[in-house]
């Protein structure tokens, strides 16, 4: 039987999981907006962030809404090079697989899309785009000025990214929505309501203010921080509750664990 | 599971590392409060020192730091006061009551700070001092000092002053010396005739020293000379044995 602490430490592994949603102030907030966008006649628009301020699992929420209303679709991982983006496009767009020893032709591509437009809507939710090269995001763009394929591109917000926000699509997207990272308070709710989730009530419980304001300035709110940190605060807290019990309690998580787990992802240093 | 033990003792160098500037903040606050602390004890106990020092000195009335105060206060007032009086145009008071007070009392001449006064009957003020011989002899009427008389014997020999003369014989007889009564009340007559307290001196000496009949010859001869109510009245108590 797995110990109260291991179920915890499984609560937050680092995954974009739709189950591990977490409804939040600030994440509905983004929600609503991103999905208004949608509504709009926009050809691209960009969902902008630090890493692990949720963008993923907002793409992944809205596809998992969106589903059976629209004809969306999440391409998660980028492609290896262009040729397979086109193919994996081609299946979305044509919903038919490509014939074996072919490749897609981008005008042929374009000139379908363009005979898709007021037939079809189709949205492509793109995660992690920073990692497309610049000529595979201009094609992008020549895509999306079909008005038939409308493309969600997730970056993040780095000096280079911001680089190529501004270069490809300033003049094209209609639309910017920028994820920050979480505050305190929204920080609490997401760990608490985590652990609620699991019924982890004691845990949850035992979680305190002042433990939170330690997590939030050591991860600065980033949810992926957030994760990783109270992963290795529950794997220490299972630790002693094997080895040494009169080291943890069931009632408070000790400052001292936060720290050895700060120390472990080396949020601070020796 | 990566290694616990390990990570705790990073984390204690970590807390310690952390607590550092705070165990050099109180140390700092210590030492800084330490002699603080010690100088503010230490005032108090100077205070309480100087208090008692000043007690102290009060009740035994030395002339210690609250006596040269008191001193200065009382100099002051009385300079006030002879400022006051200066105003009522008062000066010679002034000048007087300011000499005696902040000086010491000037010493007369030797003779007369060696003779320590018997009934002290007679204070010497500052006024008699400057006054001439004679009436300072007779002032200072009796003396014990065995010095005193010589001196007042040797200063005779050069003056002849019959103050002196007559000073000696009072002082002798008083003394119980009826013998150097009898002389010095002789030589007071010597040089001067008429003087009854001379001739009484040397009267009752003569009694005293057992020459009553020739005491009362001399006493009766003089009566009939001069008709003199005291050489009568010397003369009951002579015989009348109420000397």
């Amino acid at each position: 039987m797995k110990s109260r602490y291991e179920i915890a430490k499984d609560v937050f592994i680092d995954s974009v999981d739709i189950d591990d949603y977490i409804d939040l102030n600030s994440s509905v907030t983004a929600y609503q907006q991103l999905r208004h966008s949608m509504d709009k006649p926009l050809k691209m628009i960009l969902l902008f962030g630090k890493p692990g301020t949720g963008k993923s699992i907002l793409l992944n929420r809205i596809q998992e809404k969106l589903k059976h209303q629209k004809e969306i679709h999440y391409f998660d991982t980028p492609a290896i090079n262009e040729k397979e983006f086109f193919h994996k496009l081609f299946k979305v767009l044509t919903k038919k697989d490509l014939p074996s020893n072919t490749e897609v032709n981008f005008s042929a591509l374009n000139d379908f899309c363009k005979n898709l437009r007021g037939k079809r809507e189709i949205i492509i939710l793109l995660d992690e785009a920073q990692m497309y090269g610049p000529e595979m995001m201009e094609k992008i763009r020549l895509l999306s000025d079909s008005r038939a394929v409308k493309f969600v591109v997730s970056l993040h917000k780095t000096e280079d990214e911001d680089l190529v926000a501004k270069e490809h699509f300033q003049s094209r997207i209609w639309e910017v929505i920028e994820l920050k990272n979480a505050t305190i308070e929204d920080q609490t709710a997401y760990v608490h309501k985590k652990l609620l989730k699991k019924n982890l009530f004691e845990i949850a419980n035992s979680i305190k203010e002042k433990n939170m304001k330690r997590i939030h300035k050591y991860t600065k709110g980033n949810y992926r921080e957030c994760n990783k940190l109270l992963f290795t605060i529950f794997e220490i807290c299972e630790y002693y509750d094997k080895n040494d019990p009169s080291k943890v309690s069931y009632t408070k998580i000790p400052n001292k664990i936060i720290e050895m787990a700060a120390l472990k992802l080396g949020y601070i240093h020796v | 599971m990566y290694d616990v033990e390990k990570l705790e003792n990073e984390w204690k160098k970590y807390r310690r590392k952390r607590l550092k500037p705070w165990y050099i903040g109180i140390l700092v606050l210590i030492f800084l409060l330490v002699p603080l602390i010690f100088f503010l004890v230490n005032q108090k106990i100077d205070f309480s020192a100087l208090k008692s020092y000043f007690q102290t000195s009060n009740e035994n009335g030395s002339y210690e730091v609250v006596s040269h105060l008191e001193k200065k206060n009382k100099s002051s007032i009385l300079v006030n006061e002879a400022l006051d009086r200066l105003e009522i145009k008062e000066r010679i008071l002034k000048d007087s009551m300011i000499t005696v007070v902040d000086k010491p009392v000037k010493k007369p001449l030797n003779i007369l700070v060696d003779i320590p006064v018997l009934d002290g009957a007679g204070e010497i003020s500052v006024g008699d001092m400057n006054q001439d011989k004679p009436k300072v002899h007779l002032d200072i009427v009796e003396s014990t000092s065995v010095t005193a008389y010589k001196d007042v014997e040797k200063r005779f020999m050069q003056s002849r002053e019959i103050d002196d003369a007559l000073f000696l014989a009072r002082s002798y007889f008083k003394k119980g010396n009826y013998k150097k009564a009898e002389y010095w009340a002789l030589e007071t007559n010597k040089l001067d005739e008429d003087s009854e307290e001379s001739l009484f001196i040397f009267v009752k000496s003569k009694v005293k020293l057992g020459h009553t009949n020739e005491a009362i010859a001399i006493l009766m001869d003089y009566i009939k000379i001069s008709n003199s109510d005291e050489g009568r009245k010397l003369l009951y108590q002579i015989e009348n044995n109420e000397l």
